[in-house]
């Protein structure tokens, strides 16, 4: 029981905030799209946190493949008219397909391979969606992308999208306390630790891409059916890189921390709305998070324990102090 | 049943680490591996289970050819190995660190992992009782949620072994085991390893101490160079004037 709660707590303190939240923000569009926003940022941040935080492996295709999920469901259900559960299926499989035989032919042993391949595999994949004609829609895109039937209003969109967040959250608390995710654990700071574990290393390392990859299909999913339209901007590589931000600035190896990446980083862009100073801000929120608490805001949680630990045996040490002076001005009288 | 080491040579570069070395080892047996710094001790354990190629020669266990059999498979095999240089998460806990060591017999699929079926849970409460009686059995239960990186090498060395042992191999490969151990550790760890021979587990140990050596091992091979250079018991190498020369000759400059 005990053990239970340790290992879903995240996932309570989620449900208790989305609680507090959607009562506030129920009646309130715009605050309930912004809500919608962060959710499909959480889920393309959570699949960072699933393959950088967890296993180490620095992928900078993660819009790329949220897109891919965005594009199939676009054309299944604009193109073809087939219903959005159809695009759901192909937005969770298609993006492992892909990632899994990827991580599978490049890694070996070196994770610094893997990342270039994930650069390759963004930059190929924008070049076929300008190029694809129009399958893809090119440099235009698709719209016209149905609402999700049982979600068409924005409130149930809201709960649509955090259930989606609350299951990943769910999956991945379960992933982590499992022998897997002990596996992933030690080869994220030392392969051949693992390897003298037994564990095979290349197989775990991509199957954790190919899983990243399927939460990220799940935000592209959402994002489709969320705008109505899906082009080559829209999940570029310049989201791969904001979603790396968030879950780094939240904690990329907690379940919680590129949740609240995401919530932070896209409170910033609804209020300073210019460029630059976002710019600025995104710049120097990442440096003051790295050189505060290099985990994320997650990690503020031991510094602030060890800050308290440490205050606290000083203020025993000054009471055994205090007590010796006590007893040697006794001994001494 | 035994490993089978055959006329093996590893090169790395130009530089030849070992060169037409062969040995056996016995389940239920306790085979030391000594000699000077650099003549190969680690890397004879490397190529055993697979962490470098062999040029030549053959490695067989209970009777299978290993070649291109990755060291990840090896182990799950049943070839347990620690580092000279213990590899450790200095954030992890003793009792995750362990944990870590039953991946062989763990549920390891991916699918069970995400979704944990209630076997999976079974299984894990069936592996934290095993850790335990590991950590009983090295004495650690006093560190059990200590993390390593606070922890003493002689812990944090009995702490690697535990981690190989839970593994249950049926080889088990030790490099350097009692180095940094106090007196009292390491009588913990002679007493581990009697016991697992005793159990049928075949132990190869690369050890400077030769008391300790004296101790546990039934046969040693001492190893110069990248060669053999003596093979026997403990009392009959340590007689060799070759192995005056050449072993403790240079341990002492
Ligand atoms: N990965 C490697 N790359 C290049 N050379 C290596 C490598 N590993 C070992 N060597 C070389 O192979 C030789 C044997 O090294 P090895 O580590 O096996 O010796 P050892 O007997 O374990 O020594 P020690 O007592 O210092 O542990 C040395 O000359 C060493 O420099
Ligand atoms: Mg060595």
């Amino acid at each position: 029981m005990n053990s239970l709660l340790m290992r879903y707590r995240s996932v309570l303190v989620l449900i208790v905030v989305l609680t507090v939240v959607t009562m506030l923000i129920r009646a309130n569009t715009v605050w309930l799209d912004t809500s919608v926003v962060i959710a499909i940022y959480s889920l393309i941040a959570l699949s960072v946190g699933i393959s950088y935080g967890q296993a180490g492996i620095l992928s900078v295709a993660q819009a790329a493949f949220a897109s891919v999920g965005a594009y199939a469901t676009a054309i299944v259900t604009a193109r073809y008219d087939l219903p959005a559960a159809v695009g759901l299926v192909l937005a969770l499989l298609l993006p492992p397909l892909i990632a899994y035989p990827l991580a599978r032919l490049v890694t070996r042993l070196n994770a610094l391979s893997l990342a270039i391949a994930t650069l390759v595999f963004g930059q190929a994949f924008d070049i076929i969606l300008r190029e694809g004609g129009d399958f893809t829609g090119g440099y235009i895109g698709l719209s016209g992308i149905p609402p999700l039937p049982f979600a068409s209003g924005l409130l149930q969109f809201h709960f649509v999208a955090w259930g989606a967040v609350l299951i990943v959250a769910v999956l991945l608390s379960n992933l982590i306390d499992s022998p897997f995710g002990r596996a992933t654990n030690t080869l994220r700071s030392d392969t051949l630790r693992a390897v003298a574990d037994g564990v095979n290393v290349p197989h775990v390392r991509s199957a954790i891409l190919a899983f990243s990859a399927s939460v990220a299909g799940l935000g592209g999913w959402l994002y489709a059916h969320h705008i109505a339209y899906i082009g080559p901007d829209s999940l570029g590589p310049s989201v791969s890189l904001s979603v790396l931000l968030m879950a780094v600035v939240g904690g990329a190896q907690t379940v919680l921390g590129p949740i609240i990446g995401a919530a932070l980083l896209t409170l910033l862009f609804k209020f300073i709305p210019s460029q630059e100073v976002q710019g600025m801000f995104y710049g120097g929120a990442l440096i003051a998070v790295l050189v505060l608490t290099p985990n994320g805001l997650m990690g503020l949680r031991t510094v602030i324990g060890r800050w308290m630990k440490s205050s606290a045996t000083k203020r025993e040490r000054a009471t055994a102090n205090v007590a010796t002076g006590v007893s040697a001005a006794r001994r001494a009288s | 049943m035994s490993i089978e080491v055959e006329k093996i040579d590893v090169r790395f570069g130009g530089v030849t680490a070992l060169q037409d070395v062969g040995l056996t080892l016995q389940r239920g047996e306790v085979l030391a591996v000594i000699g000077p710094n650099g003549s190969g001790k680690s890397t004879l354990f490397n190529a055993i289970t697979g962490f470098v190629d062999i040029a030549s020669g053959s490695v067989a266990v209970d009777g299978k050819d290993m070649a291109g059999i990755p060291a990840a498979s090896r182990i799950a095999s049943g070839i347990s190995r620690t580092f000279q240089t213990p590899r450790i998460n200095p954030a992890a806990t003793v009792e995750d660190s362990v944990l870590c060591g039953f991946h062989p017999h763990a549920r390891i699929s991916f699918w069970e992992g995400l979704l944990r079926p209630p076997a999976m849970s079974r299984t894990e409460a069936e592996l934290r009782r095993r850790r335990t009686r590991v950590l009983e059995q090295l004495d650690l239960l006093g560190f059990a949620e200590q993390q390593m990186g606070e922890l003493p090498m002689g812990i944090v060395r009995m702490v690697d072994i535990a981690r190989a042992m839970a593994a249950e191999p049926n080889y088990l490969l030790l490099d350097e085991p009692a180095a940094g151990l106090s007196k009292t550790e390491q009588n913990v760890l002679i007493q581990q390893v009697r016991q697992l021979a005793k159990q049928g587990v075949g132990v190869l140990l690369v050890e400077h101490n030769f008391g300790l050596i004296r101790r546990l091992a039934d046969r040693v091979i001492v190893l110069d160079r990248g060669k053999v250079l003596l093979r026997g018991t403990a009392d009959e190498v340590s007689k060799r004037p070759e192995f005056v020369t050449a072993y403790l000759g240079t341990s002492v400059q």
